[in-house]
């Protein structure tokens, strides 16, 4: 616990420094807030071991300017061109992950990805996926995003 | 050099500007909250990528690009939480869409 949170208050404090700057009289501010950021942080996340596999980490790092360019061109295109419109509809999408910290982190990561925005749990069980234009190939290419995602974080062991 | 660098920043901040645009179009255009979410955050994720991108080569020192990104970054990351917490609430308000 005492790692954890030293590891993190370096790392908001490092973020604080990073966005003001590190002038001396910011910082006991900067310290403060910090330390509340850690009591937070470690409040609603206790710590727990990460595991990477660093390679499937990088894929899916750099895989994502590709997903958020063309989640974004698909919205543009939607938006400004009068001969398309969104045809926006729900499927139900059940993640491999078990609920919890994983899932939540997946559910996180996929709203940003193209077409996609998770819209909380289904009485099934499963996950509500808004998907903005038709849900052909959705249910799909959200298997092989939680898969990416999974072998980067060792969740498929 | 410089004017490559100028050329570079004004190029990709217009093309980020046409991304807040279109994000804009969308919230106004789309028809359900849902999409209206999609639109704030894809588009404007991009948007926002693209004017980072481009200011990157005016930042003048490593404390400045550092400092754009972890905004960049801050940005999708809250995006991240709020959106599907947005979505979620919308759906529990209008069912029928």
């Amino acid at each position: 616990m005492a790692t954890a949170a030293i590891l993190r208050f370096t790392l908001l404090a490092a973020l604080w420094i990073v966005l003001a700057g590190h002038g001396w009289t910011d910082l006991p501010v900067g310290l403060v807030a910090a330390a509340f950021a850690t009591w937070a942080s470690l409040s609603l996340l206790p710590p727990s071991q990460l595991r990477l596999r660093p390679h499937s980490c990088m894929v899916l790092l750099l895989r994502f300017p590709w997903a958020a360019l063309r989640a974004g061109l698909q919205v543009a295109r939607l938006a400004l061109d009068p001969r398309v419109s969104p045809t926006p509809s729900e499927v139900i999408y059940v993640p491999r992950l078990p609920p919890g910290r994983a899932r939540d982190a997946f559910l996180a990561y996929a709203s940003l990805l193209p077409g996609t925005l998770p819209a909380g749990p289904d009485v099934s069980g499963g996950i509500v996926v808004h998907a903005l234009n038709g849900t052909a190939g959705v249910l799909e290419s959200l298997a092989e995003e939680e898969a990416r995602f999974a072998r980067a974080f060792r969740l498929d062991d | 050099m410089s004017l490559l660098a100028d050329a570079f920043t004004i190029l990709a901040i217009l093309a980020g500007i046409g991304f807040f645009a279109a994000g804009t179009a969308g919230l106004l255009r789309f028809p359900d909250t849902a999409s209206r979410l999609h639109a704030l955050t894809k588009a404007d994720h991009l948007g926002l990528g693209l004017v980072v991108i481009g200011l990157l080569p005016q930042a003048g020192s490593l404390a400045n690009t550092l400092r754009l990104l972890a905004v960049w970054a801050l940005v999708l990351v809250a995006s991240a939480a709020a959106g599907p917490m947005l979505a979620t609430l919308t759906r529990r308000a209008e069912p029928e869409t």
